[in-house]
């Protein structure tokens, strides 16, 4: 896999799961991956009633600073799941 | 509005289908392009894709247009369907299926079947031959035969195990299984198992199935006799050199040297063709170009001049 160099300091990891619990603040995050790509499970009631695609786009806008501009720390999100808490057993 | 935010919305909802993709149909240059790809394939046999990676503008353009931050994305009847994930597990649940249905159908050309099957399990017949040979090839219990049709009705057998939004048919002995879009392109199917020395193998008779592309018809000597005696309109082309002609010929034959060649080019691509020249191989590879070029109604003389001289006329020399 190909390198993709970010001036961004810290835990991107991190970064991540922060920014997506500052907008879905009841949420569940998990993040695994490194070196700009990565996978995000998320689980929030934030995402009752909405389909895939609704529920992926308030992720993504969450996490939008992070995968824009050159050489941002998030290149790829390799798989984005999202669950809602009623269907989690 | 900017150019290219033009340029998209104009592709989108002119286009049924439409995929932003890194690369194209035949090249994906990204996993998950290709991975969008291959769902399409299975579902539509025609879908538009734009290469982002040769356009900097429509890379950053597709994204604002969408408001979606990667690629690739997925565009149906100018809806904006997802990304690759969405993709992937819409395919899975049937429900990308159901949303290409009246794109696909009308494009398959198979009636509103991509889009009305879902609805129940196909009627496949298996054969007695074909149900003896799975059962044979059959190695784990939790496995059963899966029958994938492509949208351009290629099939394609084998062994595997439960996958989500299967349809499942039980056809007697065995039990089949397909996804939503094989199943709606399998109504009517059956699939038999020939035996043959050297291995058998299935052969799947599919009414759904268009008329195959033309491919080059065989001619006997006699067939064609028959039909220059009965001056059927045909062009007869013969491939030899011109000192093979001197030796040996058949009247109305046409010379395929330059001349031929350009009269060729002037026939309107209905005719009946037929080519000849000594036993039939080159021929048949002149046959081959004419149907590249478009004719559909292409025959190789069988055995060439040599087959015409044993079978119709003992005149002609034999060399």
């Amino acid at each position: 896999m190909s390198d993709h160099p970010t001036s961004f300091q810290g835990s991107i990891t991190d970064a991540i799961r922060n920014s997506i619990r500052a907008s879905l603040t009841d949420a569940s995050v998990e993040v695994s991956g490194g070196n700009g790509h990565y996978s995000i499970v998320v689980t929030s009631a934030a995402f009752e009633g909405k389909g895939m695609l609704e529920s992926q786009r308030l992720v993504y806008s969450a996490i939008a600073p992070l995968m824009s501009g050159d050489g941002p720390p998030v290149h790829a999100v390799d798989s984005l799941k999202t669950v809602k808490p009623s269907r989690t057993v | 509005m900017s150019n290219v935010e033009a340029t998209i919305r104009e592709l989108v909802t002119t286009k049924k289908v439409v995929l932003f993709m890194k690369g194209s149909r035949h090249f994906p240059q990204c996993g998950f392009s290709a991975q969008c790809v291959d769902i399409l394939n299975k579902l539509v046999p025609a879908y538009e894709t734009v290469n982002v990676l040769s356009d900097p503008a429509m890379r950053d353009g597709i994204k604002k247009f969408s408001d979606w931050p990667t690629i690739p994305q997925l565009y149906v009847d100018g809806k904006f369907v997802g990304g690759c994930d969405i993709v992937k597990e819409m395919f899975a649940n049937g429900e990308l299926a159901e949303t290409l249905g009246a794109a696909g159908a009308v494009a398959a050309g198979v009636g509103g079947a991509s889009a009305a099957a879902p609805s129940g399990p196909p009627a496949i017949k298996v054969t007695d031959a074909a149900a003896k040979a799975i059962l044979a090839a059959k190695e784990s219990p939790t496995e059963d035969l899966r029958v994938i049709i492509s949208p351009t009705f290629e099939n394609e057998l084998f062994f595997d195990g439960a996958q989500a939004g299967d349809i499942v048919v039980d056809a007697g002995a065995v039990t089949l299984r397909l996804d939503v879009a094989s199943a709606s392109r399998a109504h009517g199917l059956t699939i038999d198992f020939v035996d043959a020395s050297g291995g058998g193998g299935f052969k799947l008779d599919n009414p759904l199935a268009p008329a195959r592309a033309p491919s080059v018809r065989s001619m006997t000597p006699k067939a064609l006799r028959s039909a220059l005696d009965a001056h059927e309109p045909l062009s007869l082309f013969d491939v030899r050199t011109d000192g093979e002609r001197a030796t040996a010929s058949v009247k109305d034959a046409i010379a395929m040297n330059e001349n031929g060649q350009r009269h060729l080019g002037t026939l309107p691509k209905i005719t009946k063709l037929v080519f000849m020249c000594h036993h039939g191989m080159r021929s048949r590879v002149a046959a081959e170009a004419a149907l590249r070029q478009g004719f559909t109604d292409v025959w190789n003389l069988e055995g060439g001049i040599d087959a015409w001289s044993v079978e119709v006329d003992a005149t002609v020399p034999r060399y």
